[in-house]
């Protein structure tokens, strides 16, 4: 297992703010540089710019150097790639690799890692989407010392004026007279009546300062406005993010479709998780809405399936054609909805209670009688800030592996993570937590790479055109305690199914 | 006094050299050029190093040279006043002023304070860093304490050789006032990077620019050529600001670079020098005439001469130049209009030759701004220049 190195940044409890998912800024990947398949982990710092740490796992040994480069996916700045860094296997373990990435704007960054060894060399393009979630406040120590320091240097300029007008303009040996003396007092009065304005004035201009960094700089997530409309029809409109605009250049706020919808839409009823719901909202073509804001990206238009009556935490998955992606939150209070059965994508979920049962069970029941089983290390504790693996199988009701599990939006599974208080939601998939789209978008960049062509997709476990078979995992780490739940879907026999998992997270 | 024997002498030394009488420069003057030009040089190359390379630590060259410049200036200024201080010397204690009970030359005292200064800014910078980004802003708060730090150390080696200056005569005291104007030409060469971002060749047919130019560049211009009664004094302070900037603007791209750090927007693979000075030059001669001419009258009148001057000649030389290095006929190497940062995207290059818009209103408006400002700091540059030509100690 990968270890997280703790970040050598103060984290204040991290706040809410991150752009794609909620609450889970790092990145997982795994994916194939050549002949060597890679697990990479990028921790992302609080503020951008700053620097991520960057963790790589060869599975196999054999890999003899790494070397990193972070850059712009799209865009003027990803034209010139600086020199990469040069990462050398950790002493304990051959296949661990570690190292630092300068990350000095936010925007939809990548980071190529070109592994060399025994078998040749080959690169993956692993995107990373950085956005400033947090500034530090100082130390109580620091603003201490700085604070004794101010007042050591305002009485030592104070004096120095004192001693210029008492003592500066005397001939050597000569003794000062009552009106020097006189003279070196007014001079300090006044030098220490200036020192005070100038430092009123100058702690006036560090807050403004502080202030407007800080608004500029932070991530401020886009307003997802939801309506409903009769007829069982949900409106969902993209609020205008100061944020998005002043980085149209290399965040962009036009959207591009994410393994084939430009929206990702789950309903989750609050607050017992007892409700799932995986839509596909679609932007109308030529037909009029009635606007619940002007602004923003546009519209999208989703007709509601069957649903129970509750209050739902939404959450939008979408992807700007930088390969910027961003998760929108809202809530809706829905009625007993008699809609449409599911078609397509479109899936859903009926679950226990989050929390109910004592111990959480490691299988859960499919829709289909199927059954999909959480294989678990050693039943042992989890803990946040370390990369994990979910594996799952499903099995028919007799226990036998399936062998027929279909891609299900073009990948092996999809997983959700979501924190019991909703402030953790990631969507993940079995190569990792980047959208599909940025992964493509970054693969076309790769030298050598022909557009669309195969060898994008071949970088990928999950795209690729073997059979699934029955088992299906995916890599992530929980940013911090507390219980999950986890919904995993999967297609089988053209159904969409869902298992639902609670975990314990210390 | 003969049972103290070596130390003694050794302090004797010491106070022969900094007596009235000395026939040398102190060993501490040329401690404090060679600190004050390592800041200062170190400054420029650092800024250098931000708009070539991008990636920089605690360690690289052009912060340990900045480093070394502070370090030198306290470690200099401590032995003169523990000197001073502890030492039996009649002649250095006679010469020196005296603050919390230590004694030693003024300027010492100025210039630790200002090495405490810089000292100070270094976790507040870091702090800062952490808080809000490693992109680098040159007047963010904590820089402006570590560049009120470097002018403490800076005017505290310009009140330590002004003293001697004053305290000498005939060929010594010229040496000391070549050594006076050269740390001057120091102190508008660090002024002219503080004002880097606002007097661009672009921006030379706009109002920031003279207004930029009008605010500290007289009153040091003022203060150091009236400090050192020399007649030229302005004029080879700013040649030889001039002189340093011309020297570095050609010599740094001879360097190979590239960035370290993305995203780069422009391909840049030498050393990225700071831009061809103002030229300033002429309006510091048109202070000499001023000052060579109604030198005597009454201190406002010559303060609102000296800023008029001064501003006049800035407009009339600075406005056709900038005319010309906006042209095709600037872009080569001597001139350095072709030099771009790499964090400055290649489709906005043309900018840089292309003027600011204003209007004329905005123009006048500004320009007699520039004169008041430049009257004002004139008058402050006559307070303490005059202030400069009295100390003693």
């Amino acid at each position: 297992m990968i270890k997280r190195i703790l970040s050598l940044l103060f984290a204040v409890a991290l706040a809410e703010v991150c752009a794609a998912h909620v609450g889970s800024p790092d990145v997982y990947f795994q994916g194939e540089a050549g002949p060597y398949h890679l697990v990479v982990a990028v921790m992302t710092p609080q503020m951008i710019p700053g620097i991520a740490e960057i963790q790589i796992r060869a599975a196999e040994p054999g890999v003899r150097q790494m070397r990193i480069v972070p850059l712009y996916i799209v865009g003027e700045g990803s034209k010139y790639p600086p020199p990469p860094d040069v990462l050398a296997p950790s002493k304990d373990d051959p296949q661990f690799f570690s190292g630092k990435l300068w990350l000095m704007a936010s925007g939809s960054w990548q980071v190529r890692v070109e592994a060399d060894g025994d078998k040749g060399s080959g690169t993956i393009a692993v995107p990373v989407p950085a956005a400033a979630r947090a500034t530090l406040p100082m130390q109580r120590g620091l603003g201490a010392m700085l604070g004794a320091l101010m007042v050591l240097l305002v009485a030592a300029v104070v004096s120095i004026f004192g001693a210029s007008r008492r003592e500066g303009q005397l001939e050597p040996g000569a003794a000062p007279t009552v009106s020097d003396r006189q003279g070196a007092r007014l001079a300090m009065a006044v030098t220490f009546m200036i020192a005070v304005v100038l430092l009123a004035l100058g702690g006036g201009w560090w807050k403004s300062a502080a202030a407007k960094r800080a608004d500029r700089m932070i991530y401020k997530r886009p307003e997802l406005l939801v309506s409903l409309a009769p007829g069982n029809t949900m409106t969902l409109h993209i609020g205008e993010s100061q944020w998005h605009k002043l980085r149209d250049e290399v965040v962009s706020t036009r959207l591009i479709p994410d393994h084939g919808h430009l929206m990702h839409l789950f309903l989750i009823r609050m607050p017992q998780m007892d409700r799932f719901y995986h839509l596909h909202p679609v932007q109308p073509a030529g037909k009029v809405l009635a606007p619940v804001n002007e602004t923003g990206p546009g519209g999208f238009v989703q007709e509601l399936p069957s649903m129970d009556a509750g209050q739902y935490k939404v959450f939008a998955d979408i992807v700007h054609d930088s390969g910027f992606p961003d998760t929108l939150i809202a809530e809706v209070n829905l009625p007993q909805t008699a809609g449409q059965p599911l078609t397509g994508d479109d899936s859903a979920v009926s679950a226990p209670i989050i929390g109910d049962a004592k111990s959480a069970p490691l299988v859960s029941n499919l829709s289909d009688g199927t059954r999909m089983i959480w294989e678990r290390d050693n039943g042992g504790p989890l803990h946040s800030n370390q990369l994990l693996w979910f594996r799952l199988r499903v099995e028919d009701a007799n226990g036998k592996p399936v062998n027929d599990l279909e891609p299900y939006m073009g990948m092996a599974g999809h997983a959700e993570f979501v924190r019991d208080d909703f402030s953790v939601f990631a969507h993940v998939h079995p190569d990792g937590s980047a959208p599909m789209a940025a992964v493509i978008l970054a693969d076309k960049t790769l030298p050598g790479a022909n557009g669309a062509g195969a060898a994008p997709m071949a970088n990928m476990p999950s795209m690729s055109s073997s059979p699934i078979g029955s088992k299906v995992s995916f890599p992530y780490g929980f940013p911090k305690a507390g219980l999950y739940r986890i919904f995993v879907q999967v297609k089988h026999n053209g159904r969409v199914e869902t298992g639902v998992f609670d975990a314990r997270v210390q | 006094m003969a049972h103290s024997m070596p130390m003694d002498l050794a302090r004797e030394g010491l106070a022969e050299r900094a007596s009235p009488k000395a026939l040398a420069v102190p060993w501490y003057i040329w401690s404090g050029l060679v600190a004050v030009s390592s800041i200062a040089f170190g400054l420029y190359w650092d800024i250098s190093w931000h708009m070539t390379i991008g990636r920089d630590t605690f360690w690289t060259p052009a912060h340990l040279l900045i480093q070394f410049g502070g370090i030198l200036a306290a470690i200099t200024c401590s032995y003169l006043v523990f000197a001073t201080t502890f030492g039996h010397n009649p002649r250095l204690r006679e010469a020196s002023v005296g603050m919390w009970g230590f004694r030693g030359p003024l300027g010492a005292f100025l210039c630790a304070w200002g090495g405490v200064t810089m000292v100070t800014s270094a976790p507040f910078d870091n702090w800062w860093h952490n808080s809000f980004g490693l992109d680098v802003q040159i007047l963010s708060p904590p820089h402006v304490v570590l560049a009120i730090g470097i002018l403490g150390v800076e005017i505290g080696f310009m009140v330590l050789l002004v003293a001697q200056q004053n305290r000498a005569d005939g060929a010594l005291r010229a040496k000391f006032t070549r050594l006076f104007l050269y740390m001057a030409s120091i102190g508008l060469f660090l002024h002219l990077m503080l004002l880097a971002e606002l007097i661009d060749p672009n921006q030379m047919h706009a109002p920031m620019g003279y207004r930029a130019l009008s605010l500290g560049a007289p009153m040091i211009l003022v203060a150091y050529s009236l400090a050192s009664d020399h007649k030229w004094g302005a004029t080879i302070i700013a040649a030889s600001a001039m002189a340093m900037r011309i020297f570095f603007l050609w010599t740094f791209p001879l360097f190979p670079a590239t960035p370290k750090l993305g995203p780069v927007y422009t391909n840049v693979t030498h050393m990225v020098p700071l831009s061809f000075p103002v030229l300033l030059i002429f309006p510091a001669m048109a202070i000499d005439l001023v000052r060579q001419r109604l030198g005597n009258r009454n201190k406002w009148l010559l303060a609102a001469a000296l800023g008029a001057a001064y501003v006049a000649t800035l407009v009339a030389i600075e406005w056709p130049w900038a005319s010309f290095m906006v042209s095709p006929l600037a872009r080569n190497r001597i001139f350095g209009m072709i030099y771009f940062p790499y964090q400055f995207p290649s489709t906005l290059h043309y900018l840089a030759y292309k003027f600011e818009p204003t209007t004329a209103a905005e123009m006048a408006r500004g320009l007699v701004i520039a004169c008041v400002s430049a009257t004002a700091t004139s008058r402050l540059g006559l307070a303490f220049g005059g202030w400069l030509a009295k100390i003693r100690r």
